[in-house]
């Protein structure tokens, strides 16, 4: 086991590399730079854009450029400067983290809560009307788009009379300390974005779950358990046990999604999150920035399917990871 | 005897106490008010920095216009210049010369301001090439930038190289900087070391200023929370210091329907409307009675109104030629429906403009232009084209060119809603004419770059109207990096205005440009400034389209915001007040 994941964290080193290679030419590929978006500004003048573009080293090859910005990750741990914030990327997608964190895995434990049970019923009740009733509702989960649900729900919390519309907090509680009641004030706007981020990825993995299980309720294994006497609850317990298996990878694919899958949503619902910071980030041309965060979501894939391997192994010992 | 003397004595005392403060214009305190409370606004995206010279983030500019003032202040609905941080000044003979007297006012720490405050903004921000957002361009006067210098604490001087007929408008936008604060941060060999000041995570007790308003806190991508500064030095003409409210709170809501959803959920205090929205509002308003919404004549610069332009430089040069012609923009000035725009596109919630000084703006506005727009008139935009060879010859239904090809033309717009649809409004009626016209529609950015680079034939653009016309020089006068449909003009490389490549009348503006800018007298000016507007309404390099009115919702208990008897929506954030 060891062996296996100091081999899979060197292979990550030529991977990231590569990845930040890609995550330079894509951002060099957008037209114009952070200072060029100025020209059309009338306080700013045409000197003022070629001084700025001086100043943050954007009058440099592109070769240059690159090698300056990896030089400083390899000595000094140093992602750049964002150019509009005059502050280090790292610190500032940091400061952002905890939200992000917070809203994300609340969702994944919001979505899994559902989807799993749910997928256990549908595929034990096959083609009954609760089958049809949660399939129906999942596929209309994924089928609206976040944004709009994120719209519709607000509106209806606004005509009964609520005022918990977007955000986190109401004005008052934002910066405040913690208190019960400001802990009140976030569960009365938190459920919002855990339901509308959740609806999209639960019909998914509701239908995963339900299929591997229809896999396994078939399976020779489990008509084998049933000829020896085995309870049906026990039965139950195997066949689940089975059908989780590809389920676990797929947390590890979530994990990048957490950062960078609901950048609209989050703008709707006016989340402190890093979705909307790296939306704006782009817009700006904002390069250090952008390349850290692709960089940042890249790792996070690697390491979410490391994970997913890890436990994989650790739950089903059918799996040899050598 | 002795009681009136004690009377005199303190009534002394107090003229003296509130001799120093400043009486802001009466009609933003129509009500007595109610001392306290909080005013919740929206800020539509996080600042990225709360230095205003140190970055170009339109955020970072409405926080830091609550916290720092300049010398002088440009009144809001009249554009009347005020005195600020300046109490007087005396302009020389010459008009090169300004003496300014400084107020006696301390910074929100208690701090005196002084001369070395107004010296050290000059040299380090407002004048320093390397802070971002600095404001060089406008204090250079033909090559040369102002002087200042300090002539005692409470005094400094400004030689200007030549008059300068905006240059108290342009002060108006120069915010002075606390030098006891900031001085010894500042790397002295390495001047753009000042955009590294005043940071999104620099303690707010760092950042003081003369505003009426002081940073308290901001927590990121949240809020911002800016309180009352207790220095600040205007007064109500009751004698209430300002501003009135304790604490001005700027939600950070990027989207807009969650903004005005806020809105209605009572959290924000008062809002802009998109003219979508004003509809919905406005039954709300007369259902529900919890707020108000008010259309008022437009004032600001944004948003900025839309004009459509042919390229002078296009490269085809038969289309070159055709453009050139002022026929061919007159039949498109016909051509152009703005009833039905400002019926359609805008909801009716939009006026004229001008070309491109507002209707609202007395100072520099040129009614005549008036008299000289052309209106909706098919009839005319034909014969307008039939005069220049522009004629069906085949009888296919479209124009032809003298040379027997197809007359057409593509016209960029940016994805902007507004844009898209009067380039199709107008596209639709120029059909009916005969004139093929190709619809690009374009992201914002990409527009732009094509246009500033003369890469189009005909383009639907936004430039805003500021209130002086010199501040805008850039844009509308010939011979500019932004007068874009005419970019030959200038010399790319030494950004010297080429008068060869200049029309006739593009010399006129030219000059009307330049005499204006270096004349202090206002009267003169506008005489200058009203002969651009009627040259530009005459020959149209720029069609004005239409200007959206401005449209903005308060909450019923808000009070001194409201529309003026000239329809203006008035309002300041220090003499708001909650009932």
């Amino acid at each position: 086991m060891k062996t296996f994941i100091i081999r899979r964290l060197l292979i990550m080193i030529p991977m990231m590399f590569f990845i930040s290679v890609i995550c330079f030419v894509i951002t060099e590929l957008q037209p114009g730079d952070f200072a060029t978006q100025y020209l059309n500004n009338p306080r700013v003048s045409p000197e003022q854009v070629i001084q700025l573009q001086e100043s943050l080293g954007l009058d440099k090859p592109a070769p240059q450029r690159y090698w300056m910005w990896i030089k400083g990750i390899i000595t000094k741990g140093d992602f750049g400067y964002s150019f509009a914030y005059k502050r280090p990327v790292g610190e500032l997608i940091w400061e952002r983290m905890g939200w992000t964190m917070s809203i994300a895995l609340l969702t994944i434990i919001f979505q899994w809560i559902i989807a799993v049970p749910a997928g256990i019923y549908t595929s034990l009740h096959q083609y009954s009307a609760g089958d049809y009733t949660l399939t129906f509702l999942g596929f209309i989960g994924i089928s609206i788009p976040n944004f709009f649900l994120a719209l519709v729900l607000m509106w209806l919390a606004l005509q009964m009379g609520g005022t918990s519309v977007g955000g986190l907090f109401s004005p008052e509680f934002i910066g405040s300390p913690w208190s019960f009641a400001k802990i009140l004030d976030l569960l009365k706007h938190i459920w919002l974005p855990v339901v509308v981020v959740g609806t999209e990825g639960l019909a998914g993995l509701m239908r995963v779950m339900r299929g591997n299980m229809l896999d396994f309720i078939n399976a020779p294994f489990v008509t084998s358990l049933r000829a020896r006497g085995l309870e049906e609850k026990d039965v139950r317990h195997h066949i689940i046990k089975n059908a989780v298996n590809p389920l676990v990878s797929m947390a590890g694919m979530q994990l990048p999604d957490i950062f960078s899958g609901t950048i609209i949503t989050a703008i709707v619902l006016n989340l402190p999150t890093m979705g909307p910071f790296f939306y704006n980030a782009l817009l700006n041309h904002d390069q250090y920035l952008v390349m850290t965060f692709l960089m940042f979501i890249a790792f996070m894939t690697q390491i979410g399917n490391l994970i997913a391997d890890i436990a994989l192994a650790m739950l089903d010992p059918r799996i040899r990871i050598n | 005897m002795k009681k009136l003397l004690v009377f005199l004595v303190l009534s002394l005392v107090s003229i003296g106490i509130f001799a120093s403060d400043f009486v802001v214009d009466e009609m933003f305190t129509p009500e007595k008010p109610k001392l306290g409370g909080t005013l919740t606004i929206r800020l539509s995206s996080a600042p990225q920095s709360f230095n205003f010279y140190g970055t170009l983030d339109n955020a970072a500019y409405t926080i830091a216009a609550q916290f720092l003032r300049g010398l002088v202040d440009l009144n809001p609905i009249t554009f009347v210049i005020e005195p600020a941080l300046a109490e007087s000044w005396e302009v020389s003979e010459d008009g090169k010369e300004v003496l300014f007297h400084l107020r006696d006012v301390k910074w929100s720490d208690g701090v005196p301001f002084t001369a070395d405050d107004v010296i050290f903004s000059m040299d380090y921000f407002i004048m320093n090439r390397f802070a971002e957002g600095n404001e060089i361009a406008r204090f250079t006067i033909g090559g040369e930038l102002v002087r200042w210098e300090k002539v005692d604490d409470k005094t400094v001087k400004a030689y200007l190289p030549e008059p300068y007929g905006a240059f108290f408008n342009v002060l108006s936008h120069a915010y002075i900087y606390p030098k006891h604060k900031l001085e010894s941060k500042i790397d002295k060999n390495d001047l753009g070391s000042v955009n590294r000041l005043w940071l999104t995570n620099t303690p707010p007790s760092e950042i003081v200023g003369t505003g009426p308003f002081v940073l308290k806190e901001y927590v990121t991508e949240q809020k911002v929370v800016l309180e009352k500064n207790p220095y600040y030095w205007k007064a109500d003409k009751w004698g209430t210091k300002l501003p009135y409210v304790d604490e001005l709170v700027y939600l950070v809501i990027q989207d807009d329907e969650v903004a005005t959803a806020q809105f209605l959920a009572g959290q924000i205090d008062y809002i802009s409307v998109s003219p979508k929205d004003y509809p919905y509002l406005k039954q709300e308003e007369l259902s529900k009675g919890k707020i108000m919404v008010f259309k008022g004549e437009p004032v600001k610069p944004t948003p900025s109104p839309v004009h459509i332009t042919f390229n002078f430089d296009t490269k085809d040069p038969e289309l070159k030629e055709i453009f050139r012609n002022e026929r061919f923009r007159w039949a498109m000035e016909y051509a152009l429906d703005r009833n039905r725009i400002i019926e359609e596109v805008y909801n009716t919630l939009a006026v004229y403009g001008g070309t491109p000084v507002l209707p609202s703006n007395k100072a520099f506005y040129n009614p005549n232009i008036e008299g000289i727009r052309r209106s909706y008139d098919l009839k005319m935009a034909e014969q307008m084209l039939d005069s220049i060879g522009i004629k069906d010859r085949n009888n296919d239904g479209w124009r032809e060119l003298p040379s027997g090809e197809r007359f057409e033309f593509v016209l960029t717009s940016s994805s902007a809603q507004e844009n898209q649809d009067i380039a199709y409004i107008f596209s639709q009626d120029l059909e009916k004419i005969g004139v093929k016209v190709h619809l690009q529609i374009l992201d914002p950015t990409l527009v732009s770059q094509s246009t500033l680079s003369g890469d189009y034939e005909a383009a639907i653009g936004a430039f805003g109207n500021q209130p002086d016309p010199q501040l805008r020089k850039a844009i509308w006068q010939p011979g500019n990096h932004l007068y874009y449909n005419h970019l030959s003009t200038m010399n790319k490389e030494t950004s010297e205005p080429i008068f060869e490549e200049m029309l006739e009348w593009e010399l006129r503006i030219f000059e009307d440009f330049e005499k204006a800018q270096i004349t202090m007298d206002q009267k003169l000016r506008k005489i200058y400034y009203d002969d651009w507007q009627a040259l530009y309404a005459y020959y149209v390099p720029f069609i004005y389209v239409c200007k959206g009115m401005e449209l903005s919702a308060k909450q019923s208990d808000l009070s001194n915001y409201f529309v003026n008897d000239e329809g203006v929506i008035v309002y300041l954030n220090e003499t708001l007040f909650k009932k």
